[in-house]
């Protein structure tokens, strides 16, 4: 039992003793950075070195571009040695560490280059597509990095090579803040730009941007049909010429071009088509009346056309109309169209029904064979004095105090 | 009686259909809604992400003078929240070792190093709480397609606590710059290429200010009605004008004021309340007195990723009063050492020593104090503060002690005892407590103790108060009720025998 105190007692007097020694050894402590190189290459082995005298229980607060961590030494007689891991030794930039002493603690920075051999380089072009002309350019960025993907250091030269119809052009650029870039002017011609850049050996590959025609400049149209009569059924073509740009391109496939039609009362009616290789048509049905047009093609906001006149013949010049015997059943035609044939179906007559002067109703009918039947219902038409008119190809026919 | 057994059998009968109709009905309506919920369509554009003051560091862009396409404002607004919330996610991630939201706001070989980075503190268990204070960027290149950015980010302040198994290393404040690549990808401006260009330890300089004012005598004040609750729709000018005025007449020159962290609307704040402050200030410069404004009242958070937040509190307030003439001092905080033990000393007085450079960086033309709760923490980062202030509710007899000896440990810088008062409650909770004139002659005996070593003071407090909200003493009917009766002027507004001390002068205005 006595034994037992005094071995207690004698462990504990140990125990302080070393404590004591600990402590005091911590306070004269000192630390000096032996490693004397400041500038490594990304990838190398980094290793910093302190002679010390006193404890060795030390941390390294270490801190790069994008963390920071906390590295034990590795203690070695009279030196501790941190060995940076991968992480750190393996991005550039400036990397900052601090010694962890109890009383001092010493602050440094070694700064890490990026490698001087490239791995990859990372273009950037945009935009995909620019405008003939050489005011519109298109970027190339090019990010050269190193195996452990860092940018390279600046002042690194670029060739950047674009090549255009017969042309091949080289310029070299320099990075800076771990980039270059290039601006590519169009020229006057459309076409496919190829474009690609080398740095110290490594090309990379290929881009392509296209230059587009610029704006379409005005332009002439023109209309076909096959006669020259309102007869409410064949279609006028308009046409419009090659349209090009001020550079004498033609204008992207597929431009929109809007024909407006003014008729002589002032009505407009509009159609439209897109171009391909340059030229756009619409369609529009014929009048079926007696009409002159005003047509004039416009490239919303960019161009217009001339404006064309087209007159349209009356094709109709009379029809027949014939009442039932209650003069409920009202029979039209046939209607003969320019050469006398029966006009083509689809023909539309309108029906104006009038009691005491007020509009009853308006029917509206197409023609079949030539020919159009209205019939005034009882129900709807009870017995009375009516007046009708009839209304086709832009005749009116009259009929006055019909009873039904 | 059979009959009406039937009876009784149909309507159970009955009801049970209901109830499985019901039942049917019920799980087909689940099933129908269950399968029409999706993802909502607004998701894809991230615009249902609530914009949530999280991390607002100072950020004050150089001019922009960048190569390439010029830059509008709309897409810098959207570089620099990126680029911050990359920021953001990257402290978050180094304070927890995972890897939350970093996919977002870096691309996916940029992430490889951060995730590098975790994995070696996860395996030492070494965990980084970080924060950036300050960014100065400048756009050094914008790409014509709009997708690719450059930008030099010049003395980034940076705040780091490093700890090793849950002990603080310790304390890092640095000053870097960086040079970052940011590429447009899925809506975020990610982070690809990210390079330490310079990185120096950081001290802020220090100038000391002499207090504006000559000496302070004054009083801790809140309204009788609305105690710590004097802004918002209480707040009434016409009291504080005639208790602005009541104090004046007694010969005290100034008062200490509160502005709560929350109340007032945190980072974000309630401009209705700050021009309430503003007039209060006026109030005081009409009454000829001078104002000692404590900030962040009731803030308890302290963490190191809310600092920007009470950052950007702060600044907002000291640039709207900073050059008032009643304002006199900044008391950056009320008491924080209470909040030693639940938030960690080495915490608390890192953001206290960040915030009195912050202040001092905002309005290097006023004096700043914190009030500690005692004088045994007076001391604590004492030559970072103008005034060194703290409060006294010991025994009086060792006032006299505790001064001499805090005068002995700070001897360049005024000492100012901001908080000092005696309850004149006694009563059911506190049957041995003191009465008025307990109350009475202890102020008369403070003074005296003032008047011999001239310390300045401010008492607690110009009333006693019917109401006190329960953030302040807690629930306890005798802590509450004790709070209740520290005023020189009772609830019924008679003057209490102590009113006659409330400063070395005799009172000029006659009790009523």
């Amino acid at each position: 039992m006595t034994f037992k105190y005094l071995y207690i007692s004698f462990i504990s007097l140990l125990l302080l003793t070393s404590t004591v020694v600990v402590n005091t050894l911590e306070s004269d402590a000192t630390y000096t950075l032996l490693t004397t190189k400041r500038e490594f290459i990304a990838g190398e082995s980094i290793a910093l070195r302190f002679a010390f005298t006193g404890d060795s229980e030390v941390l390294l607060y270490a801190s790069n571009s994008y963390g920071s961590i906390l590295l034990e030494p590795v203690v070695n007689d009279k030196e501790l040695k941190f060995m940076l891991p991968e992480v750190m030794s393996n991005k550039s930039g400036v990397f900052n560490w601090q010694l962890q002493t109890t009383s001092h603690p010493i602050s440094g920075h070694i700064t890490i280059q990026p490698k001087s051999k490239i791995e990859a380089i990372e273009s950037y072009l945009g935009p995909p597509s620019i405008e003939a002309g050489g005011t519109d350019y298109t970027m190339l960025v090019v990010i050269p990095t190193d195996d452990l993907d860092n940018p390279l250091a600046d002042s690194t030269s670029v060739t950047i090579k674009h090549q255009f119809l017969t042309n091949t052009y080289v310029s070299d650029v320099m990075t800076k803040n771990g980039f270059a870039y290039k601006n590519i002017s169009s020229e006057t011609k459309k076409g496919r730009m190829l474009i690609s850049s080398s740095c110290l050996d490594l090309n990379s590959k290929e881009f392509d941007v296209n230059v587009m025609p610029a704006i379409p400049t005005d332009f002439k149209i023109d209309s076909e049909r096959i006669h020259d009569y309102a007869d409410g059924n064949q279609i006028t073509t308009f046409k419009t010429s090659v349209i090009k740009d001020r550079y004498d391109n033609i204008v992207s496939d597929g431009t929109f071009v809007t024909f407006f039609i003014t008729n002589t009362a002032g009505y407009k009616s509009k159609t439209s088509g897109t171009t391909i290789n340059g030229m756009a048509s619409a369609n529009m049905l014929h009048p079926d009346f007696e009409d002159q047009w005003s047509v004039k093609a416009y490239v919303e906001g960019m161009a217009n056309s001339d404006t064309i006149v087209l007159n349209y013949k009356q094709a109709i010049s009379d029809f027949e109309v014939a009442f039932s015997e209650d003069n409920r059943t009202l029979t039209l035609g046939p209607i003969q169209s320019f050469m006398s044939q029966r006009v083509p179906d689809g023909l539309t007559i309108k029906l104006s029904i009038y009691k005491d002067g007020m509009l009853v109703h308006q029917p509206i009918k197409d023609t079949f064979n030539g020919m159009a039947e209205f019939y005034l219902d009882k129900d709807r038409y009870p017995k009375g004095v009516y007046d009708v008119e009839l209304k086709t190809a832009g005749i009116v026919k009259s009929y006055k105090t019909i009873n039904l | 009686m059979s009959k009406i057994n039937k009876n009784i059998l149909r309507g159970a009968l009955l009801l049970s259909y209901v109830l499985i109709i019901a039942l049917v009905i019920y799980v087909f309506g689940a099933v129908y809604s269950y399968l029409n919920t999706g993802a909502d369509r607004s998701k894809m554009l991230h615009t249902e992400v609530k914009q949530i003051d999280q991390y607002l560091p100072e950020i004050t862009w150089q001019p922009l003078t960048n190569e390439g396409r010029p830059i509008d404002t709309q897409t810098l607004t959207a570089i620099e929240n990126d680029y911050l919330d990359g920021w953001f996610v990257k402290h978050v991630a180094y304070k927890t070792n995972t890897t939350i939201g970093i996919d977002d706001y870096y691309t996916e070989s940029a992430r490889q190093n951060l995730f590098n980075i975790i994995a070696i503190n996860s395996k030492n268990n070494t965990t980084v709480v970080g924060t950036t204070l300050e960014h100065h960027p400048t756009l050094e290149f914008f790409s014509e397609d709009g997708q690719l950015v450059v930008l030099t980010d010049n003395e980034v302040i940076e705040y780091k606590q490093i700890f090793k198994d849950n002990a603080l290393i310790t304390e890092i404040t640095e000053k870097s710059s960086y040079k970052v690549t940011l590429l447009l990808e899925d809506g975020f401006w990610r982070v690809r290429h990210m390079v330490k260009i310079k990185s120096e330890p950081y001290t802020v300089f220090n100038s000391t200010q002499p207090i504006n004012t000559t000496t302070i005598n004054g009083i801790n004040y809140y309204p009788q009605a609305t105690p710590w609750a004097m802004f918002g729709d209480n707040f009434n000018p016409d009291i504080i004008a005639s208790d602005f005025e009541l104090i004046q007449s007694t010969g005290l020159n100034s008062i200490r004021v509160f502005v709560p962290y929350e109340d007032f609307g945190k980072s974000d704040i309630d401009q209705n309340k700050l021009a309430q402050l503003i007039t209060l200030l006026d109030l005081a410069e009409t009454a000829n007195l001078k104002v000692m404004v404590t900030l962040f009242d009731f803030y308890g958070d302290y963490s190191v990723l809310d600092w920007t937040l009470t950052q950007q509190h702060a600044k907002t307030i000291i640039n709207a009063i900073k050059d008032h003439e009643a304002l006199a001092v900044w008391d950056i905080k009320n008491e924080p050492n209470l909040d030693f033990e639940s938030r960690g000393k080495t915490l608390v007085t890192a953001w206290l020593a960040h915030m009195i450079d912050f202040v001092k960086s905002q309005d290097p033309n006023h004096a700043v104090t914190i009030g500690w709760s005692n004088a045994e923490s007076a001391t604590i980062l004492k030559e970072k503060l103008d005034l060194v202030s703290f409060h006294y509710y010991e025994d009086l007899e060792a006032l006299d002690t505790t001064f001499k000896v805090l005068k002995t440990k700070i001897k360049d810088k005024p000492i100012v005892i901001t908080e000092y008062g005696l309850s004149s409650y006694s009563g059911l909770w506190n049957p041995f407590g003191n009465s008025e004139d307990d109350q009475a002659e202890y102020h008369k005996t403070i003074q005296t103790v003032f008047s011999e070593h001239d310390i300045q003071f401010m008492s607690w407090t110009l009333y006693d108060f019917d109401k006190i909200p329960k953030e302040v003493v807690g629930r306890l009917p005798w802590r509450q009720n004790a709070q209740k009766h520290f005023g020189f002027i009772d609830e019924n507004g008679i003057r209490k025998p102590s009113f006659l001390f409330i400063t070395k002068k005799k009172p000029s205005a006659q009790q009523h």
